[in-house]
């Protein structure tokens, strides 16, 4: 493991020594991460290499698998998540997750992203305001500002996946998890998208689960790179493309398998 | 040497038509029976008065409003607790003995014959629980008759409902049941109101559990509580074909009650679909 990275001062996620199973068979092994906070960091490897089940311990998703099982400890600001007496359903309000394909709820634009803020017990009078901020934010506002109403499902893909984005600001998370966002788009609301979160970093600690290396290499500061449920490699992302510390990482990295 | 391709495409091209056009033909010919020798029964005086002369004169009113409160009764019984049921089932029920004996007991349930949860009705409601014969009673009756058709076509139509919505939901830190509340249940509303146009032809049709559990030979008079008996559209035609004090001379009237009750069902389920195609539109999908 790197030096910079081990030293990252006040990481907002900490991993210790994490293993998870499903059932009998065991798909992350021993992962040690530190993810500094405002950052874009890119989790990286090849099919089933355990990238995305270790994303979704970050914010619980794993919990919905019945037979998944989990060791070790995820810090989040110096708490951990899997502690007693963590709630999930909060914890969830402080991770939020944009997932692979474009998901919106079977509502109009506006009540997708009034849907999460309302339940939270946003003020009425407060809803409009946080539904174009969202919008804004995740610049969409200007393509749709005059069509709120209408149903998402009326939405290209690539909006479609903005709106999702939106969504999940609209609850105001502290980190945003993006599981193969772009792998159900064109290049060029790939491209929007791309564009965007590292916009947001600014305000948010972005995690994204990635199949596409040059996207990794565009948009992330820190890069991990898995492999048969370990974490092989995490550092500069700068580093781990010029001067990569394994075999396996210049391997998967120049395209010899994946 | 089997047939080729083609001819036996053909052949079982014919068959499946003629299968098809055959159910069709039934329904068809029954329809077209009823309403023939059932429409010249049907006048204002017919649909709005009381049966007079021992029932072989006058009108159907007291059972057309018998049959109509014992579907918004068991209805109002029957819908919640089988969606209910059905919530708990595909949303909370864990894989293990208890959701097993559950599931077996509704699927024994729904095939219980309609007689047997007469007798049920009559031992339970009332005897035991002393509703008497009553409306009360017949409504229990029948909802537990329709409970399991509820719950088995609302576990599918909450199941039909895509997981991305409940993950993304979860996701947003919204609570598991806020999320059935706001988002799963309003998605398979149109699979769990399709669900439901089945049971209510089924309790409007329904003959023996009402004549055990409060369904009146003859009363002319409307049910002024729910602990009243009253007259029904199916225990009523069952009565003039049957036991009549004028059997033949009353056929027409049995036509024309045949014919009512069909068009009972019919408007109901028209409603059903109105509603679920609104919900459909709503929700654009």
């Amino acid at each position: 493991m790197t030096e910079a990275i081990q030293n990252v001062a006040n990481p907002q996620i900490e991993v210790k020594d994490l293993n998870l199973w499903y059932g009998e068979k065991q798909a992350l092994k021993n992962i040690n991460i530190r993810i500094p906070k405002n950052s874009v960091t890119a989790f990286i490897g090849p099919s089933g290499c355990g990238k995305s089940t270790f994303i979704r311990c970050l914010n619980r998703m794993n919990d919905l698998i019945k037979s998944c099982r989990i060791e070790g400890e995820v810090s989040i600001e110096g708490k951990d998540i899997y502690g007693p007496g963590v709630d999930v359903v909060d914890l969830r309000k402080q991770v939020g997750m944009v997932f692979q394909k474009p998901n919106p709820f079977p509502m109009s634009i506006y009540d997708n992203i009034a849907y999460g803020p309302r339940i939270h017990g946003v003020n009425k009078k407060d809803i409009e305001g946080v539904v174009e901020h969202a919008l804004r934010s995740a610049a969409l506002w200007d393509e749709i500002s005059d069509r709120i109403r209408s149903p998402a499902f009326s939405l290209s893909g690539g909006q479609q996946q903005r709106l999702c984005i939106a969504r999940t600001m609209a609850v105001k998370p502290e980190i945003i998890l993006f599981d193969e966002p772009c792998s159900a788009l064109d290049p060029i609301s790939t491209a929007k998208i791309e564009e965007l979160i590292m916009n947001l970093k600014k305000d948010y600690t972005i995690v994204i689960v990635t199949h596409n290396m040059q996207q990794a290499a565009r948009i992330s500061d820190y890069t991990a790179f898995f492999l048969m449920g370990e974490l092989i490699e995490f550092g500069k992302t700068r580093q781990i493309f010029e001067n990569p510390g394994e075999k396996s990482t210049e391997d998967y990295i120049t395209g010899r398998f994946g | 040497m089997g047939l080729n391709a083609k001819t036996s495409e053909i052949i079982a091209f014919a068959f499946l038509t003629l299968a098809a056009l055959t159910v069709a033909g039934f329904v068809l010919f029954i329809l077209y029976y009823i309403v023939s020798n059932g429409y010249s029964a049907i006048s204002i005086e017919f649909l709005t008065e009381m049966p007079r002369k021992m029932m072989t004169e006058g009108g159907i009113y007291p059972a057309i409003v018998g049959t109509v409160y014992l579907i918004i009764g068991s209805m109002l019984v029957a819908l919640p607790m089988g969606i209910l049921a059905a919530i708990y089932l595909t949303e909370y029920a864990g894989e293990n003995r208890t959701t097993w004996a559950i599931e077996m007991a509704i699927n024994n349930l729904a095939g219980t014959p309609s007689v047997v949860f007469g007798l049920f009705g009559l031992a339970m409601f009332v005897k035991y629980l002393g509703f008497g014969p009553s409306l009360l009673s017949a409504s229990l009756t029948l909802a537990l008759l329709i409970i399991p058709v509820i719950i088995r076509s609302s576990e599918e139509a909450l199941l039909a409902v895509p997981p991305e919505y409940r993950e993304s939901s979860l996701a947003l830190g919204i609570s598991k049941w806020q999320t059935i509340r706001h988002v799963v249940l309003p998605a398979s509303i149109p699979g769990i109101v399709t669900g439901s146009i089945l049971s209510i032809g089924r309790v409007a049709g329904e003959t023996a559990p009402i004549l055990l559990t409060g369904a009146a030979y003859f009363l002319p008079r409307l049910p002024d509580s729910v602990y009243s008996q009253f007259m029904a559209l199916p225990c009523h035609l069952f009565v003039l074909a049957t036991a009549g004090t004028n059997i033949a001379q009353t056929r027409p009237l049995q036509y024309g009650t045949a014919l009512v009750l069909l068009m009972i069902v019919l408007a109901v389920n028209f409603v059903a679909v109105l509603v679920r195609r609104y919900y459909r539109q709503k929700l654009k999908i």
